[in-house]
């Protein structure tokens, strides 16, 4: 089989490789790359189950390098592989055992099944090359300068196999040069700590991972579910329209992670907006909402805000099943998500076509808003309100006491930020945060009985209060549901979002801010932080790499239909093209200088055959097609010629060619 | 062209001389143009020819109008059962006056030998031509001698009758660089026959056109016709499409592939060309190959070289 690709393609052959330490060499790649992959994806099981099958596989291809291949291995090895694809796309479609970085895991298994059948060089190159896109997968994921050391030790795996299987060609053994190598070592490592020491450590710029996942082409079809976010009751369409946030209920909320966010910057992860609020439950009245493609650039977006300290970027890794809302930092500079497409309600929040799947990737390019007491206490009331805010300073469901206990906490504050800091701090040092709360007696109002006679609760009853007190004020507010931050975890450098991390906020109009997050819940600061911290993930190489992902201009393609395809086609067939030149490299290396003449008079001799209406047919002799096409100087010029140039190896020059040339346009078409 | 000398026989020269001889043997031989050019092929090839046809259709006369047109030693040996090997290559004799044995070379020691009827003598006596031909020398009671170049056999055979023949074997065979079947007359060549011979026979006054050393010469030359890497290519993908035929038996062998490139090297010669077409190639084709091919059942090798010829594609002009 490999016999006759290799001769229909006329590719140079590949030498058996006997060197048994350049194999060990191609393995240890393939080992680096699988550390990687163990280190930055948190994958266990596929890496640590392929690495031994891999050992004993190069093992076994060494020992049996110099024998035929057997005929029912090769149909074993090709079923496995054939396998492991159906396992890479049952994992990604339906994320069987989690849906965790399902590519790596096929170039993994892949890896060590071929591991079984490399006999020459080049199956040993291929072995590396895959390990090299390996490790690619695992960048999607690291952010730190240690990866340009797995970097490094797959590059010197590379090197040291070509030398290895080089040596062992000239015939040369293969010595450890002890001094040398520990002479470099040491002054790497010195190099190394000096860098770390005198260069400035980057800190507070905004990251922007890679994010590598599949594409998943469902098209909206109606309900969402909501197994993850206890809080909101969602159904119907997923405009959010007929979703609702109910203070009788609560769910339980446990300890599983639901998503890991990589972030520059700590922001609550915000998901759907209520407006209404009526019986004990919120809703949304506007139910509008505008289709997009999967990557929203930056001029589909609201305008940036006037005072913004830049941008960061938030990858979220989708650890369990989610409802298909997009939650992110807010306002959103751009957005990628891998899916067929969004849909952007009437309160900015993008939803998906279905439920996010364990494993999916999307990012986020959000603002850092600029959002201080200063700044914001000089933003203040206006004369009057605009007409669309009208449903945010409805307070009519809230009771006249309750509206009275408004008045009294604001006092003599005038602006708007004012009387936000004064509810909100009146909420958090007045009532107590808990989580157990009976359940609220049937005919009374939520909001009253905390306010006035439970006097615990937890996220929802804070938010809501602080957001009806704040209407009967006459400040625009809202409710927002979504995470809170998770927990920062060093290790893997980002931030473990949990259920219990679920979280509701008020939102608060400012005329020229726009909506600006508050907390009301105790133990919180009522705003968020706005500054770029250090120790989240702001520095390393994952700051050196563009903006958003690699999955944008995929997303971009799509947005182009059946147009889409020409591009990829394009760049599949250079690929193909200048994987053969590589394949081929060696004739390509040894090739005779063309005389110009010889381009000029072939490409002549086939403009000649075209205007004859009949081209020389395969087996036909350049003479034999002159006499079959009967007299005519011009043609036994060029054919003779052409014979001298390919049997005698002497081609006319250019300048011969072009007076020859200036005969075709006496050749009359014929048509045969 | 440079580096050929300036002594070196010029392939324009060559087709020249070769046309004065091909001119010279057709005052004896009516038409039969290209069985006159093929014979000479295999003579400026430097290889020997095999003629198969009835009797009467001239092949004595071809081969020898050729030896007296190059005017170099003739010898005829008609072949018969009881023909022995030193009835070919000669044997020593007793001198009773010098009282020494003194050799007396056979007719295989001639340019020109023409054995007539080869298949009717046993495979002993055959196998002393196979040296002669094969190695240029001969090897008598344990004296190996050379034999004077040019030397060149046309061989002829009988295809028609089979009592008391022993046919040739493929390793014989295989050793003439080309074979041809002179064919009957037309009508009008039958008639221009009769008409030269109403008074006499024209060989009798034929003379030599060219010498021995400049048929050396053209050898030569031959050697130094171009055969281009697509050429050797083509030979070679023929040599293996005739493998690849189901209904080849024996296939044709590497000394083919080689007298096919060195015959149509001498073909390039006929036209006054220093490098080789395809079109010498496939010309040349159902003649070198055709006689060497073991063919399955009734399939006719000459038709199997044929279909090849005529289907199989050439190499492709540009080179790389």
């Amino acid at each position: 089989m490999a016999a006759v690709i290799r001769r229909t393609l006329r590719l140079p052959p590949s030498p058996i490789e006997h060197s048994a330490e350049a194999r060990s060499f191609a393995f240890l790649a393939f080992a680096v790359a699988t550390a990687a992959i163990v280190i930055y994806g948190q994958d266990y099981v596929v890496p640590l189950l392929a690495l031994p099958i891999a050992a004993l596989g190069h093992v076994v291809s060494h020992r049996e390098r110099n024998s035929k291949r057997g005929l029912w291995r090769q149909v074993l090895l090709v079923t496995l592989v054939v396998a492991a694809l159906f396992y890479l796309l049952a994992d990604s479609a339906l994320a069987l055992f989690g849906g965790v970085l399902p590519q790596a895991n096929f170039a993994i298994l892949l890896v060590a099944i071929t591991s079984f059948d490399l006999k020459t060089r080049r199956n040993c190159y291929s072995s590396i090359w895959i390990s090299l896109a390996i490790l690619y997968l695992a960048a999607v994921f690291a952010w730190d300068y240690m990866f340009g050391a797995f970097m490094a030790v797959w590059l010197s795996c590379l090197f040291a196999f070509w030398t290895g299987s080089h040596l062992r060609r000239i015939g040369s053994a293969f010595t450890t040069p002890v001094r040398p190598w520990l002479l470099s070592l040491g002054s790497s490592l010195l190099l190394g700590v000096f860098g770390f020491v005198v260069l400035p450590q980057p800190a507070g710029s905004p990251v922007s991972p890679l994010v590598v996942s599949l594409p998943n082409f469902t098209r909206f079809q109606g309900d969402i579910e909501s197994p993850a976010l206890p809080l909101v009751q969602l159904a119907g369409d997923p405009t959010g329209a007929t979703s609702s946030i109910d203070l009788h209920f609560r769910g339980r909320l446990g300890d599983a992670p639901v998503m890991y966010v990589r972030t520059g910057a700590p922001a609550y992860w915000r998901g759907l907006v209520f407006d209404t609020y009526g019986d004990g439950a919120w809703t949304a009245s506007i139910h509008g909402y505008r289709e997009l493609s999967p990557y929203v650039p930056a001029r589909l977006m609201p305008p940036q805000p006037e005072d913004n300290l830049g941008t960061f970027v938030q990858t979220f890794r989708i650890l369990r099943p989610m409802p298909g809302v997009i939650n992110a930092a807010y306002p959103m500079e751009s957005l990628y998500a891998p899916v067929s497409g969004l849909r952007e309600d009437a309160y900015g929040t993008f939803h998906t076509p279905q439920q996010l799947r364990p494993g999916q990737t999307y990012s986020v390019v959000s603002y850092l808003p600029n959002l201080n007491a200063k700044v914001l206490r000089q933003d203040d009331v206006m004369e009057r309100l605009p007409d669309h805010l009208g449903t945010y300073v409805d307070a009519r469901p809230l009771s006249p006491r309750a509206a009275q206990l408004a008045e009294d906490v604001a006092g003599s504050a005038t602006t708007y930020y004012d009387k936000v800091m004064a509810v909100t701090t009146y909420l958090q040092r007045t009532y107590r945060y808990d989580l157990d709360l009976p359940p609220v007696p049937a005919g009374r109002d939520a909001v009253d009985w905390f306010l006035f006679d439970v006097k615990t609760g937890y996220c929802e009853q804070f938010a809501t209060a602080a957001a009806l007190m704040l209407r009967s004020l006459g400040v625009p507010a809202r409710l927002a549901t979504g995470y809170s931050i998770g927990d920062y975890d060093p290790v893997l450098n980002q931030a473990v979002v949990r259920e219990h991390d679920a979280h509701a906020w008020v939102e608060v109009w400012f005329p020229h801010h726009g909506w600006v997050p508050v907390d009301p819940t105790p133990g919180v600061s009522p705003l968020a932080a706005t500054r770029f911290p250090s120790h989240w993930a702001g520095g390393g190489i994952a700051r050196l790499i563009p903006h958003l992902a690699i999955g944008a201009p995929v997303a971009a393609l799509g947005s182009l239909g059946v147009l889409g395809v020409v591009p990829v086609a394009l760049a599949v067939g250079l690929m193909v093209v200048l994987a053969y030149a590589w394949l081929r490299r060696r004739r390509f290396g040894v090739r005779r200088r063309v005389s110009p003449g010889e381009i000029d008079l072939l490409r002549l001799y086939e403009r000649l055959q075209r205007r004859l209406g009949r081209r020389r047919a395969p087996p036909e002799t350049p003479l034999e097609y002159e006499t079959r096409m009967g007299p005519g100087q011009l043609l036994d010029d060029v054919t003779s010629a052409v014979n001298e140039g390919a049997y005698a190896g002497r081609w006319p020059d250019p300048a011969r060619v072009r007076e020859l040339a200036r005969g075709i346009p006496a050749i009359s078409r014929r048509r045969l | 062209m440079a580096s050929i000398t300036q002594e070196a026989l010029q392939p324009r020269r060559a087709a020249e001389l070769l046309d004065q001889v091909e001119k010279n043997i057709h005052r004896v031989i009516v038409g039969k143009d290209r069985i006159v050019r093929l014979a000479l092929t295999g003579m400026v090839a430097g290889g020997h020819i095999l003629l198969q046809d009835l009797p009467g259709t001239g092949k004595t006369l071809l081969a020898r109008a050729l030896a007296t047109s190059v005017g170099g030693t003739f010898r005829r040996i008609q072949f018969t059962p009881d023909l022995l090997p030193s009835d070919i290559t000669g044997s020593s004799i007793f001198n009773q006056k010098d009282l020494s044995f003194e050799f007396v070379p056979g007719p295989i020691f001639a340019h020109i030998v023409l054995a007539d009827e080869v298949n009717r003598t046993t495979p002993r006596t055959q196998s002393a031509l196979l040296e002669a031909m094969g190695e240029g020398q001969v090897t008598v009671e344990g004296t190996t001698r050379v034999l004077e170049r040019p030397f060149f056999v046309v061989a002829t055979q009988n295809p028609a009758e089979f009592h008391g023949t022993y046919p040739l074997p493929e390793s014989q065979l295989d050793r003439f660089v080309l074979a041809a079947e002179m064919g009957p007359p037309t009508d009008a060549e039958a008639i221009e026959v009769l008409a030269r011979r109403e008074h006499g026979d024209p060989i009798a006054e034929l003379a030599a056109v060219i010498d021995v050393g400049e048929v050396i010469e053209l050898q030569e030359a031959c050697l130094r016709v171009v055969a281009a890497p697509a050429i050797r290519t083509y030979i070679v993908s023929l040599l293996q499409a005739i493998r690849a035929r189901q209904d080849v038996l024996l296939p044709a062998s590497m000394r083919a592939g080689v007298y096919l490139q060195r015959a149509a090297q001498a073909w390039a010669l006929f036209e006054g060309r220093d490098f080789v077409l395809p079109d010498d190639v496939k010309l040349l084709a159902v003649p070198v190959l055709a006689h060497r091919l073991g063919m399955r059942g009734r399939g006719k090798a000459a038709d199997a070289v044929g279909e090849l010829v005529a289907s199989l594609p050439i190499p492709p002009l540009r080179q790389h």
